[in-house]
């Protein structure tokens, strides 16, 4: 990756730093925006407690709805700044540079959002613990054949994995900034930069810590959605219970995720002026893998329905019938629509490059993903095997709020990211470029 | 530092501290108020229910019950198996009475009515002085004219105490009054055998039913007795068949092996048709010569092609029916139903009692001499005399017990103005209802299971109640008051009555029964016996009757009323649920959904598809529905099972007063009826009732638990079909069975589970189910289960654990609504079970799916896995406003919220019994662990037992060739059976 000539070690951190300066009007204007709606949200959930779940719009049969569509949503969406920052890495891919430490940051934080949603779907969401196998006085472990055990490995080591991953990329750019602050805030980056002095075997040992956190890395972004995606596959469920939903979900998972990142870098370029760092190319990089990653996603469509059809399940067949022109049609073809056609725009150059249009297309594409992950869970549950019991499902007011609420407090998180520690990656940047002379900065 | 620290000091502070902590733990507060009996009853063990015989009096069929005691309190009623009306089995409302009992907006004390219009508390004594005054008013003045008492139908001791108490007071107006009566039935039995009383039907003997709008399944004179007759029916030859005749599939047609709709209003000539024809073709029993000429002569217009025209039916059809039914031996045709009950409801009774005399049948499926109660209740013509009189003044004092006449007599008749004219009306009721809101004075009466009484629902059976817990509040029985009142006028009349307390009265009064049937015994022992019993049994020996030679009716063949061609019918029924009115007030009743519309909590339009789209109206959507004599708003439910220009409304919401359950809720359509009464027999004008129909801009949506209405081909509730000459198509051979027994083991992945002792399995007949929902108000009973109201039902919240589902399917026969109560299936390859996170579903070693209710976090994974969704997730904790709360079994636990739950096969009865046998020293019994739905179930279609003894009814039936598991090919491997239905090819 060429940035231009004159960018120096100096002006790198400079420009960089400069996004962690005190911030404006409009930065607190946000954040007293995602504050409120995260407290509506938090306010939601309390009620949603102190009431009942039955405040929420899931009943028989639908008894999965927007919590753990919001679960599955998030989840997916951190597999791709992993797949930019880890696996990109191991192919050593140079453009990835610049955009990695914001999409890790997106993993973390997406990861810890949908972390909530497990916790807020419980009836009894204060006996939580029993789904984490710790040893208990009754002697009794949870069930190791659940998928939904599973989940709980396979999120918890992603958020493990991905905090000391990105915190491992953090340490030189945490000691940048230690260097420049002043007063209180130097004693808290010197605390967290655990005496980073950029020594030659500090750097060292760093690659060969930061390569194998990569290569450890790679593996979950596979791993991890497919067990999510196995919540569904492995039950009985016409809808769900299908092979493909492994790779459906992880290649779904890096499509939305991409989307976010695009979401996330584009007005962060604008309002910090990276556009040097971050360049055109950058977005047009990304634009192109979304097109990949649609057409699985487009593929994966096809091959459910194929299979369907060629199957001769009478269940299946009709419940695929009924996502086409059932009750929720509009939900399935805004999925089908904003994540398969609306993405194949990039093809063209002028879409790829204008930041309009990507910062448009990420958007849909991300409700494009929300969408498919609705349609899954409620179109299945609403029209199972006995249709007696076939339901509807209609969200209240709390599954609304929480869901803003779970926006807000990812908003949240990468706000105060942005503004505390550097959002681009000072240290990879600097490997990109000639390394200063004697006597230059 | 040092700490020097004598052996003294040592001691002491040691002995300060064991004492201060010793102190802190005896607090001020007193202990838990819990107080265990000084000197306990000797049959009280707490812990182990007693089981006392009594009556269930929640409408005039009189079955018997067994009350479930712990602690003091009834918990659950079951029907008396001694009892010959309902042998065992109990209707919902019956399950649900425990829930009158326990109301919480039962009268608890007297009150009057001061000027304001507010009630206000006053004491037994005041409340007994006011009466007293008034009668001894009336019986100064020599005006006890003027006095007049209402009761419903209460045969039996009471009345005759009624009687003598009237005697002292001098009062002669007595009223009976039951607002669904059969006066038609007893007049037409007077009219063609001279004998006014309505017979008792063998419907367990005959071999073809041909019902003209009797729904003897739901409400008709003694469902659960005719439901079990029914049962009994089908089991003994599948040749057996019962043809329903209406306008409307009501829940008896959708049992029935062929529904045969026919235009409004002409069932007589119907009926006479049959006859014509019967006798034509000389298909008749053996008659004497002047018999069958008269009989010819009543007929003689009714030919087959005229009746054909007029009433819609084709020719083939009749002379099909014709034929099969004077072939039956013996047939039973039944009248007399809400729906035939109009403008000539007598002569429709006369030409059902006809056919059944032409056909043989009279003597043995209709027999007389039995007295059947019900038929001694007044006529509405009689009521409207009553009104009459109150509007001409000569009416003063009205003493009303437990009747609900401002809701059951329609606005028409003018009692609802009239009532304001009494200047005293006196309400001995347990609820406030609509008519004790207009009383001046309230006498709070205990209900049956806190008083004494008997009752005869027919001749022979002589049913005993007897209190089972102390009145909970202030209230009396009905007995009590009226001696209370009696010891306080003069001495010669106390001579007459010189019974202290109703018990007292009853007990002498049952020397009079002793010495009739057992003089044998001393009356102790009998007393005792009956109290074990339940009542004392005896079969009566029928009466023979002879055909009057006076039989006459109008033999006009065009008997329609003018109406307008754009109006439709409506038809009225009395509700499965409500009955007339009386069960609005019990939540159970009101969430349970309706067997055939299922729907709950309101009251709806069934209007055919084709008549809805007509007016533009889908489900929801609200109509004006407008008779002569009144109008009504309310929503529609399309329903296939009903005439294009036939409307239906269900009984029994609307009421103004009646409790929080039953206030202010869906609509009453009685005020539609006119106050026109049917000319022979005096009774009300059920229909047809003209109406005109109009879209109005309002909806709602109903609280209907049927998602899908159809099948799919998804093989949930099957059936076979047999016709005459080729027997039953597709019938499992012996050899299918085994192949599938042998398939079944190859599609395994794991070894089977052991089930070392006991596996428990059930199988349900479809052949024997009606749908009526029964298991579900006792299932709800048993096991604590959660009133989620309307607006949770219309979420899909409620809580059934057993539930009847119904299907429509189209085949060749028309309209085929198919039922299959569905429960959890305790499968062997559970899928609800590997998706829990924390093993709150688990196999247990009896094979029973079991629910740990404390472990349940809530995910509902399993919910989501069950393919029949059985599991009910708590959305709320439930409340049971006291002393509903009184009821709750205390063998079960009470689930909060965000806990899954799902039937257990009643796992609460197996563990009893199973310690019951460990104690004992012996093996259980089979048939003796019965879950409450099996024990319940008036068609005995629930058989539930031991799989792994080879001797018992459910391994019997195990694998039967009409067996089939719902969704067998998903490999759930289910612990429930289903026998398919066995349904006629016409």
């Amino acid at each position: 990756m060429r940035y231009s000539k004159d960018i120096t070690y100096g002006k790198v951190n400079t420009d960089i730093l400069k996004i962690l300066e005190k911030p404006g009007k409009i930065y607190y204007f946000l954040l007293f925006i995602v504050l409120s709606v995260l407290s509506v949200g938090v306010f939601a959930w309390v009620y949603q407690i102190y009431s009942g779940i039955g405040v929420a719009g899931i009943t028989h049969p639908v008894a999965w709805g927007i919590y753990i569509t919001n679960f599955v949503f998030w989840v997916g969406i951190a597999h791709s700044g992993t797949l930019i920052s880890a696996i990109l890495y191991l192919f050593r891919v140079s453009w990835r540079n610049s955009i990695y430490r914001s999409a890790e940051a997106m993993t973390v934080f997406a990861i810890m959002t949908a972390g909530l949603f497990p916790i807020i779907h419980l009836g009894r969401s204060w006996y939580f613990y029993y789904l984490v196998p710790y040893p208990s006085q009754t002697m009794l472990w949870p069930n190791f054949r659940s998928p939904l055990i599973w989940d709980v490995f396979a999120v918890t080591t992603y958020f493990i994995i991905s905090f000391i991953f990105l915190y491992m990329g953090l340490l030189p750019d945490i000691a940048a900034v230690r260097d420049k602050a002043k007063g209180f805030k130097k004693k808290i980056y010197s605390l967290i930069s655990l005496g980073w002095s950029g020594t030659d075997r500090e750097w060292r040992h760093h690659s060969s810590a930061y390569l194998f956190l990569a290569a450890m890395a790679t593996p979950l972004v596979v791993s991890v959605h497919s067990v999510v995606s196995w919540d569904f596959a492995m039950s009985i469920v016409p809808g769900w219970h299908s092979t493909i939903f492994a790779p459906y979900f992880v290649a779904g998972a890096i499509h939305s995720g991409l989307a976010m990142v695009l979401t996330l870098l584009i007005p962060l370029r604008k309002v910090f002026k990276l556009e040097e760092y971050i360049t055109q190319k950058h977005f047009e990089n990304l634009a192109k893998i979304i097109i990949f990653t649609g057409l699985i996603v487009a593929y994966s469509y096809a091959t459910e329905f194929f299979i369907a059809w060629y199957s001769n399940n009478i269940y299946e067949q009709e419940i695929y019938k009924y996502r086409v022109i059932g009750d929720y049609a509009l939900y399935f073809w805004i999925m089908v629509i904003f994540n398969t056609i609306v993405p194949l725009l990039f093809f063209f150059k002028k879409m790829r490059t204008s930041t309009v249009s990507l910062l448009i297309i990420s958007i849909l594409i991300n409700i494009g993903m929300w969408f498919e992950r609705l349609v899954i869970i409620v179109t299945s549950l609403a029209h199972e095997y006995i249709p007696f019991s076939w339901g509807l499902y209609r969200p209240t007011w709390v599954e609304i709020a929480i869901l803003a609420g779970g926006f807000a407090f990812f908003a949240l998180l990468f706000l105060l990211f942005v503004k505390v520690l550097p959002a681009v990656s000072i240290s990879e940047i600097k490997e990109q470029i000639e390394p200063p002379r004697k006597g230059e900065s | 530092m040092r700490f020097s620290l004598s052996r003294r000091n040592f001691l002491k502070m040691l002995g300060f501290g064991s004492a201060s902590t010793a102190l802190s733990s005896c607090s001020s507060e007193p202990i838990d108020k819990i107080i265990p009996y000084l000197i306990p009853p000797e049959e009280a063990v707490p812990g182990i229910a007693d089981w006392y015989a009594t009556l269930c009096r929640e409408c005039p069929s009189g079955c018997g019950l067994l009350a479930k005691i712990r602690e003091g309190r009834p918990i659950k009623v079951e029907g008396n198996p001694h009892h010959p009306v309902n042998r065992g089995g109990l209707c919902m409302r019956g399950q649900a009475s425990l829930q009158s009992l326990f109301n919480p907006d039962r009268i608890r004390t007297p009150m009057i009515k001061r000027e304001s219009g507010d009630f206000q508390t006053i004491s037994w004594k005041d409340a007994e002085k006011e009466i007293l005054d008034i009668l001894k008013t009336k019986i100064d003045q020599q005006k006890t004219g003027e006095i007049a008492v209402i009761t419903p139908l209460i045969k039996g001791s009471l009345e005759r105490l009624l009687k003598k108490w009237m005697d002292a007071f001098h009062i002669k107006n007595h009223l009976i009054y039951e607002p669904i009566s059969y006066e038609d039935i007893k007049e037409a039995n007077r009219i063609v055998f001279s004998k006014a009383e309505i017979p008792l039907y063998s419907i367990e003997k005959a071999e073809m039913i041909l019902s003209f709008g009797a729904d003897f399944l739901e409400t008709w004179i003694s469902p659960v007795e005719y439901s079990k007759a029914f049962g009994n029916m089908k089991r003994v030859d599948i040749k057996r068949q019962l043809i329903y005749i209406g306008q409307r599939m009501s829940l008896t047609a959708a049992n029935a092996d062929e529904w045969i709709s026919l235009k409004p209003g002409t069932e007589k000539a119907l009926i006479l048709g049959l006859i014509h024809f019967i006798l034509k073709e000389k298909l008749h029993s053996d008659l004497p010569f002047l018999e069958l000429e008269l009989i010819k002569g009543l007929v003689k217009d009714f030919s087959l092609d005229r009746v054909s025209s007029h009433t819609g039916v084709s020719q083939q059809t009749i002379e099909r029916i014709g034929k099969e039914f004077s072939k039956a031996n013996p047939g039973l045709a039944l009248g007399g139903g809400i729906a035939v009950k109009g403008l000539y409801a007598t002569d429709i009774s006369v030409a059902v009692n006809l056919l059944n005399y032409i056909c043989g049948n009279i003597g043995r499926t209709v027999r007389f001499g039995h007295e059947i109660g019900i038929g001694r209740v007044n006529p509405y013509r009689d009521m409207l005399r009553l009104i009459e009189s109150i509007e001409q003044s000569r009416l003063k004092v009205l003493l009303l017990y437990n009747v609900n006449l401002m809701y059951n007599l329609p606005d028409s008749s003018g009692f609802q103005e009239a009532i304001k004219r009494i200047p005293h009306v006196i309400s001995i009721s347990q609820f406030m209802d609509d008519t004790a809101k207009e009383a001046n004075l309230i006498i709070p009466s205990s209900m049956s299971f806190e008083e004494w009484g008997d009752y005869m629902p027919r001749k022979g059976v002589f049913g005993l109640q007897q209190p089972v817990i102390k009145p909970l509040f202030e209230s009396r029985g009905f007995g009590d008051i009226l001696l209370s009142l009696v010891r306080s006028i003069d001495e010669k009349q106390k001579g007459q009555i010189p019974w202290n307390n109703f018990h007292d009265y009853l007990k002498n009064s049952w020397k009079g029964i002793h010495k009739d049937l057992s003089p044998e015994i001393g009356f102790d022992h009998f007393w005792e016996g009956s109290l074990r019993r339940g009542g004392v049994f005896r079969a009566e020996t029928d009466k023979e009757v002879k055909l009057s030679t006076k039989v006459s009716l109008d033999s006009k063949i065009d008997l329609k009323d003018k109406e307008d061609e754009k109006s439709s019918t409506l038809l009225l029924y009395p509700s499965i649920k409500y009955f007339d009115g009386r069960g609005a007030n019990k939540p159970l009743l009101q969430e349970i959904s309706d067997p055939l519309s299922k729907i709950a909590w309101d009251t709806y339009l069934e209007m055919n598809p084709e008549t809805a789209v007509a007016l533009k109206v889908v489900e929801g959507d609200f109509v004006s529905v407008e008779s002569k004599d009144g109008r009504m708003e309310l929503p529609v439910h399309i329903y296939e099972g009903i005439r294009k220009d036939v409307v239906a409304v269900p009984l029994g919401l609307g009421h103004i007063e009646y409790g929080r359950y039953a206030k202010q809720r869906g609509v009453n359509p009685i005020n539609l009826l006119s106050k026109k009464t049917e000319e022979i027999s005096g009774g009300v004008i059920w229909s047809p009732i003209f109406v005109k129909i109009e879209r109005i801009n309002k909806k709602k949506s109903l609280a209907s638990t049927q998602g899908g209405r159809r099948q799919f081909g998804r093989g949930i509730a099957q059936a076979l079909f047999f016709s005459i000459g080729k027997g039953i198509l597709h019938l499992k051979t012996e050899k299918d069975i085994k192949k599938e027994i042998k398939e079944g083991k190859k599609r395994d992945m794991y070894k089977p589970h052991p089930y070392p002792e006991h596996k428990w399995g059930m199988v349900i007949d479809l052949n024997a189910c009606i749908g009526c929902s029964a298991c579900v108000a006792a299932c709800y009973m048993e096991n604590n289960i959660g009133i989620v109201g309307e607006r949770e039902v219309i979420r899909g919240r409620e809580m059934e654990w057993i539930r009847i589902e119904k299907y429509v399917e189209n085949k060749g026969n028309g309209l085929d609504i198919r039922f299959v109560p569905m429960l959890c299936q305790h499968c062997e390859n559970a899928p609800c079970e590997p998706v829990c996170p924390v093993y709150a579903a688990y196999h247990n070693p009896e094979g029973l799916n079991a629910q740990i209710y404390n472990r349940c976090v809530g995910t509902r994974y399993c919910s989501n896995n069950c393919p029949y969704k059985v599991r009910r997730f708590n959305w709320f904790s439930h409340s049971w406003p006291e002393p509903l709360n009184w009821q709750l079994n205390p063998d079960v636990t009470v689930r909060e919220v965000g806990v899954m739950e799902k039937c257990t096969f009643c796992i609460q009865r197996i563990r009893e019994k199973k310690e019951v046998a460990k104690e004992e020293g012996r093996r259980l019994r089979d048939g003796e662990i019965i879950p409450a739905c099996a024990q319940t179930c008036p068609t005995e279609a629930i058989v539930f037992g031991d799989l792994k003894d080879p001797k018992s009814r459910v391994s019997k039936l195990w694998n039967s060739q009409r067996g089939y598991r719902v969704l067998e090919e998903i490999n759930t491997k289910p612990s429930v059976v289903y026998l398919k239905k066995i349904k006629r090819e016409i």
